[in-house]
């Protein structure tokens, strides 16, 4: 801009020098780049288009032929009854994790926040099985919930309660909301975590002129609390739901999708597919029918949050 | 309210004492403070116990034999057998397991500290065109989930022939810890004073000598948060694992515990003994580090 306001005599003399070190600027900034845009080029962007090219062709793992078979793949997936089915259960497992692994993290959040001694213990506690893997949460629920020898039957029976005994992973309409049930007891923490976080950050200054208002407890929880969190509800929100979607290991070491297809959910379906089936092209179709659903939602909740805090 | 107003001025020691206080003392009769009080940290306790109840079953298994453990005796192992943990790691070849996790997730938390800082840095105090699609192809590739790309990155993989290969599994992993490290980095070099910077560029300092002599010596606590979530993330990764390692010997931990329970069968004991043991070092470092880990979290979340 201000070159512009300069006389011509002035400006045309250090105009080559002024290009070459606006051209350097560029270069020692794109520099600092290479790296991270080598990786992400390689290793995401690439397999992201190739994971499309690939749901137009088909493949068996192992040849280097890959002959394009246009939407067969895509015909065949339509009507695979496995998969729309693990799409059904992801939608539960998102449902429930939302309202209750959501529901549970700011309760408890609520409750750490607000007692004087102990909240380091409870913090630690709390967020203690999110630091686990799914290999050893499913490997420890497994056990937990086996039908005979399993120790929350055991407990059930030792309290009193032994007609609530069952083959917890077994039975078709227990093991969908136990498989949930696992996950919540998993990823509660995390929601928890960043909500404990958010309140930490609320002013002390607006309880204090709430107080002055006479407002109550749940008072101040509707018009300060609750308004104060709006940001760290709503990412909480979509990485909980993004989590609960994308759920894989946890399933596969519990019920590898089982009774019958009662627990199945889409990436383990993808994985079936592929490594299991070696149907390669079917299962890229699946992955971009269920991941492109995955960046729908992602966007829309950006849009939603982007218009909200401008308004 | 009044229990959680004395609760913040008592850990924070903030200046709504007086307030807080006050409201103890006078609004709510004192013995509906004490019955809140009671009811909140009851409700805590439970929560806690459920939290803690499987960890805490796991290690009072590994422990048990398997006649007791399939048992009703009790819950507490009456006769701890201590070598259940030795045939867990001889048997399960652990050691092995354990040291390819601790190989993985080092290179790859030191090669997504290099990457992202660099890139973090340039998106914070370089001036360049461009910069601002660079941005947004990072925002959209942490939208791309990883069931949408496995499938893909295990071909690509298999055409660089780096399947069975630490390298290429490493290489996944950074990858896919660099969009989210660069934002923290970025915002964390954001916040911090150029003085430093400004005084080494007139000394005659290079942007790259700056970066590496000046700002990241500095930049400790920006990478402390990113090391241990992307530490924590790379350690329990199992997808990519699971797709590119056929070869037990190069399996991390994951894996090789999913790879232990299928192909030997193990008895319960065993296998409550062998993810004990698999999770001791993680479990170790969360009590350690657990503060940069709730930084680190937060960072990564709200960015």
């Amino acid at each position: 801009m201000t070159t512009q306001q300069l006389a011509v005599p002035v400006r045309r003399p250090s105009r080559a020098p002024r290009g070459r070190r606006v051209l350097r600027r560029n270069l020692i900034g794109w520099l600092f780049l290479v790296p991270a845009i080598a990786l992400i080029g390689i290793f995401t962007i690439t397999p992201f288009a190739q994971a499309i090219l690939l749901s137009f062709q088909s493949w068996d793992g192992v040849s280097s032929d890959t002959p394009w078979v246009g939407l067969a793949n895509y015909d065949f997936v339509a009507s695979d009854p496995i998969f729309w089915a693990s799409m059904r259960n992801v939608l539960f497992f998102g449902v429930v994790g939302f309202v209750f692994g959501n529901g549970i993290a700011l309760v408890m959040a609520l409750a750490v926040n607000s007692i004087a001694r102990g909240k380091t213990f409870f913090r630690t506690v709390f967020y203690l099985p999110g630091v686990l893997s799914v290999v050893v949460v499913g490997l420890l629920f497994s056990f937990i919930l086996a039908p005979g020898s399993g120790i929350l039957n055991r407990l059930l029976g030792l309290v009193g309660l032994s007609a609530l005994q069952q083959n917890w992973l077994g039975e078709p309409t227990v093991a969908l909301p136990v498989v949930a049930a696992v996950f919540v007891w998993f990823h509660w923490g995390f929601g928890f975590l960043l909500f404990l976080a958010g309140l930490q950050d609320v002013p002390k200054e607006l309880y204090e002129a709430a107080e002055l208002d006479g407002a109550n407890r749940w008072s101040k929880f509707r018009y300060v609390t609750w308004p104060q969190l709006a940001p760290v509800t709503s990412i909480v929100s979509l990485l909980t739901l993004l989590a609960a979607l994308q759920i894989f290991g946890t399933v596969q070491v519990l019920t590898n999708g089982g009774p019958g297809q009662h627990t199945m959910v889409p990436t383990l379906a993808i994985y079936n597919e592929a490594f299991v089936n070696w149907r390669y092209g079917s299962a890229a179709a699946m992955s971009v029918i269920f991941g492109g659903a995955l960046v729908l939602l992602s966007v829309l909740q950006l849009a939603i949050t982007r218009r909200r805090s401008r308004v | 309210m009044s229990g959680r107003m004395t609760g913040r001025a008592d850990e924070m020691s903030i200046a709504s004492v007086p307030a807080g206080t006050a409201e103890g003392g006078t609004r709510p009769p004192r013995r509906k403070v004490r019955r809140d009080k009671v009811g909140l940290y009851g409700l805590l306790s439970v929560a806690a116990l459920i939290a803690l109840f499987p960890l805490l079953w796991m290690l009072s298994g590994s422990l048990q034999s398997l006649t007791e453990l399939l048992s009703n005796e009790s819950f507490l192992p009456a006769d701890p057998q201590w070598h259940n943990y030795v045939t867990a790691w001889v048997q399960g070849e652990l050691g092995i397991y354990l040291r390819n996790s601790v190989l993985y997730t080092g290179s790859a938390v030191i090669g997504i500290l290099l990457v992202s800082s660099l890139a973090g840095y340039a998106l914070a105090r370089l001036d360049f065109a461009g910069k601002g699609v660079f941005t947004f192809v990072i925002l959209a590739v942490m939208i791309i989930p990883a069931p949408a790309m496995f499938l893909a990155q295990y071909k690509l993989l298999i055409s660089l022939s780096l399947t069975n290969n630490p390298v290429g599994y490493v290489l996944i992993l950074i990858t896919s810890g660099i969009p989210m490290s660069t934002l923290i980095m970025r915002s964390f070099f954001a916040s911090q004073p150029r003085a430093l910077e400004e005084a080494a560029a007139l000394d005659g300092a290079g942007p790259l000598r700056i970066f590496w002599n000046v700002i990241l010596p500095l930049a400790r606590p920006g990478l402390a948060a990113v090391a241990v979530i992307q530490g924590l993330g790379a350690w329990n990764e199992y997808l990519m694992a699971l797709v590119l390692f056929d070869d037990n010997s190069l399996m991390p931990v994951q894996r090789g515990l999913t790879a232990f329970t299928s192909a030997e069968t193990p008895q319960q004991q065993i296998l409550l003994a062998a993810t004990t043991i698999s999770i001791v070092p993680v479990v170790i470092f969360y009590l350690l580090a657990q503060r940069h880990i709730v930084k680190g979290i937060g960072a990564g979340a709200i960015k």
